[in-house]
């Protein structure tokens, strides 16, 4: 693997850190994943794996070897605008269709539907 | 110090892909429907960035240009999934 040329230890550090906590920031998503209770509560956990993790590495990819800058900003502007998109959509069908939730105190929603009816 | 950024990059790459295999088994055996769906969701999003340290390891910014098209491709079908199990159509 060769880097380009123009690079100082600074940016190298910087991409190091960049990569350490991106890759700490999966780990937790899909640990979280793994083991909360409920849909909802999981796509909390999710949703930190693409806005955190995807858009930190590729921070480090843009600042360590200076390729592609251009499709590394728009690749960061698509995580960032689709990511809670996709949540909402996501737990919308959820609710949807039925699926209970864990350990809940109030649900605005069924409430309003109530006072509608 | 590149030899130490190397080594770090195909660590981080190694934890990738297992998290991926992770997401995969869970698609496979998830609880309900909603569920497997978020895996599904998830597992795109690794292999984002499965391919942005693959760039980074090769030197290549072809891989960007494949993460771009993944991570579009990803949030339209995601999309597309959630109103179908809502609506049973799309449109």
């Amino acid at each position: 693997m060769e880097f380009n040329s123009g690079f100082t230890l600074v940016r190298q550090l910087l991409a190091l850190l960049a990569i350490l906590i991106g890759t700490s920031f999966s780990i937790l998503g899909v640990l979280g994943f793994l083991r909360m209770p409920d849909v909802y509560t999981r796509l909390h956990a999710t949703g930190k794996v693409g806005v955190f993790g995807v858009v930190l590495l590729t921070i480090a990819a843009v600042n360590l070897t200076l390729i592609g800058f251009g499709k590394g900003l728009i690749l960061i502007v698509i995580l960032l605008f689709t990511g809670p998109v996709i949540s909402h959509a996501v737990s919308s069908a959820a609710y949807r269709i039925g699926i209970p939730m864990q350990g809940v105190l109030r649900d605005d929603i069924a409430q309003h539907e109530a006072e509608e009816a | 110090m590149e030899t130490f950024l190397t080594n770090v990059l195909q660590i981080a790459l190694a934890i990738h892909i297992l998290l991926l295999m992770v997401c995969v088994w869970r698609v496979w055996r998830g609880e309900n429907v909603i569920d497997r769906l978020i895996a599904a969701d998830l597992a795109v999003t690794l292999s984002v960035a499965v391919l942005v340290l693959v760039a980074l390891l090769r030197n290549s910014s072809l891989y960007l240009d494949v993460a771009l098209a993944l991570a579009l491709l990803g949030f339209v079908s995601t999309l597309a999934l959630a109103r179908y199990i809502v609506d049973q159509s799309i449109f």
